[in-house]
């Protein structure tokens, strides 16, 4: 670990308490803590372990006394998206904690240094925290005869991925590519894409699913593992529950004309300029898990549906082979072709109709 | 289990086999029945026979148990009625007229139609499992269609149940995750398609054609009231 503490480099960035204490509610209410997380956890020294703190003055302290965590993170068949997405976090001082309070060693996209040279730090930095950094993975890994897809510095993505999350000691997968496979693995993926999950399996992995991931939930993920020590609780798929544990269309500000059988049929009719519902134009809000509907974009000013255009299901796996993004869910992904249902229902007719001839003729005789 | 691919299956290529199967199936069967032909009459029609099919559908329709001539027939065995009829309401709202369902028609037929707020489908698809609950215990317990029920009663009715109790479980987001449940639901819908046309559930066809037919036939003998 860096020995400065979190606090302590803030205050050399020129970082004043008030701030600071700011900064702190602003984490608190990103990760949605409205209780406190189990003490033994914390890793606190006993003399903070009270419970009668607040859950504000729990994450004050803790990064008055934790020190900084490195945080390793690599690229792979991604588009930079979610990086790009993190820079521009709605909340200015949650991403500046990440990119620069929280010792980034390693970002392909963000280093000043290019070549050999980053990757000889990369090398170093894994050395000296062997064990204590946090592995961050954007994109998805081609695998097998295909491994060679995307390479770094003459190396496979598998084994930079292998290398670096040996050593790590948490695996954050931001994005659905990182997650699931995301866009290079959709049919027929081509490169044999696979998510971080499928080829790491005996670290913690988080999933942070979405295209781009929501940045509020990869810092709260990465905040509460420098503060507490720990990851959030996550659901089956990996995901923090705090940030996807409710559906978009749970919490969409469209929902009651939803319950209310009051829908847009077109972009440009009635129903969609008094803002209706858009699940008949293919809103995939009911299936999505993502904090999409309450966080939002750009400082909490909109998303997709408030923008008038149906949800894609962006952070649930498979998203790009799930149908078209303008039919609905519910829609089948093949039907039968006219030429088909003609050739089986003549078939049908035939058969039945000879049946029928046949006993008739029978019961003539 | 890969749920994700379970469901592209259930979605893709199963629901067209079972969409053909049925499509075909079904013209087998109704083809079986109407090239048999049917056998001259040369009796003078005592009444009109259109008047006999109006009223031979008005019988059949919910209004059944209200004639009094009926009444026997519904004193005997009221929960074959009620369930009956609630069941079949609610099977008509939630396929024809619940948003999901008619996106689904939409992506087949090519046209969509005016759909119901949620609450109602909903509540209609309560009333439905319930009727159908309510059905199976009386189908067990009354003395005369005890005897008459196999092997395919039950298997109909599961397989008509499974359907509607995974439907009712995705929307609400009950103990398995969604894509588990729309896989299950996609399934055993699939499952009631290859069925359909091989068991008495196509009645929704038959029924039309015995309620026409036995119209004409009384109405032209002047036996329908």
């Amino acid at each position: 670990m860096t020995d400065e503490t979190i606090y302590r480099h803030m205050q050399d960035e020129g970082v004043s308490r008030r701030d600071f204490l700011k900064m702190c509610g602003l984490v608190v209410g990103a990760m949605g803590m409205t209780k406190m997380p189990p003490l033994d956890a914390s890793g606190l020294p006993a003399s903070l372990n009270k419970v009668d703190k607040s859950t504000l003055n729990h994450v004050a302290e803790a990064m008055e006394t934790k020190p900084r965590i490195p945080v390793i993170w690599l690229e792979f068949q991604d588009c930079t998206g979610c990086s790009e997405a993190l820079t521009r976090a709605n909340a200015p001082t949650l991403s500046n904690l990440v990119l620069n309070t929280l010792t980034i060693e390693h970002h392909e996209a963000l280093s000043a240094a290019a070549g050999f040279q980053v990757e000889e730090a990369k090398q170093q930095a894994m050395k000296k925290y062997a064990g204590q950094y946090v592995l961050v993975v954007e994109g998805s890994i081609p695998t097998g005869e295909f491994a060679a897809y995307c390479s770094v510095g003459g190396r496979s993505a598998e084994e930079i991925l292998k290398e670096a999350a040996a050593g790590a000691a948490a695996v954050i997968a931001v994005g659905s590519c990182a997650s699931y496979g995301g866009l290079p693995a959709a049919d027929p993926n081509p490169t044999q894409a696979v998510g971080v999950m499928d080829l790491i399996k005996d670290k913690p992995v988080v999933n942070i699913p979405g295209c781009p991931a929501i940045p509020e939930a990869t810092v709260g993920v990465i905040t509460h593992f420098a503060i507490f020590g720990t990851l959030p609780e996550l659901d089956e798929l990996h995901r923090p529950k705090t940030f996807y544990g409710t559906t978009v269309h749970d919490r969409c500000l469209r929902r009651p004309f939803y319950e209310a059988g009051k829908f847009a049929l077109s972009f440009d009719d009635e129903g969609a300029k008094q803002g209706w519902c858009l699940y008949k134009l293919g809103c995939k809000g009911p299936t999505t898990h993502n904090s999409c509907a309450t966080i939002r974009w750009d400082s909490g000013l909109s998303f997709p549906i408030q923008s008038n255009h149906p949800c894609l299901g962006c952070s649930e796996p498979n998203f790009w082979d799930g149908g078209g993004f303008y039919q609905g869910q519910s829609t089948p992904l093949e039907k039968p072709t006219l030429g088909t249902v003609g050739a089986a229902g003549a078939a049908g007719l035939a058969i039945g109709a000879g049946m029928a001839a046949a006993a008739k003729a029978k019961k003539e005789k | 289990m890969d749920w994700n691919a379970t469901l592209e299956f259930a979605r893709g290529p199963f629901f067209n086999f079972a969409l053909i199967f049925f499509i075909a199936g079904m013209l087998y069967r109704i083809a079986n029945v109407v090239f048999l032909g049917w056998n001259k009459d040369f009796a003078k029609p005592r009444a009109s026979k259109g008047n006999g099919v109006v009223k031979s559908y008005l019988r059949g329709g919910l209004i059944l148990p209200f004639f009094p001539r009926e009444k026997k027939a519904f004193v005997n065995n009221p929960i074959t009625f009620l369930a009956g009829g609630l069941f079949h309401l609610s099977l008509f709202v939630i396929i024809f007229l619940g948003a999901a369902h008619m996106l689904a028609w939409k992506s087949l037929l090519g046209f969509g139609w005016w759909t119901l707020p949620l609450p109602i489908v909903d509540f209609m698809a309560a009333v439905g499992i319930i009727s159908m609950v309510a059905l199976i215990i009386n189908r067990f317990n009354h003395p005369v269609l005890k005897r008459l029920s196999g092997p395919a009663e039950f298997v109909n009715w599961l397989l008509v149940f499974l359907p509607m109790l995974t439907g009712y479980m995705m929307t609400h987001h009950m103990f398995f995750e969604y894509k588990v449940l729309f896989s299950l639901h996609m399934l055993s819908i699939d499952v009631l398609l290859i069925w359909l046309p091989l068991s008495r559930i196509s009645h929704f066809v038959f029924y039309f054609f015995s309620r026409t037919i036995h119209g004409v036939e009384w109405g032209k003998r002047g036996a329908m009231p």
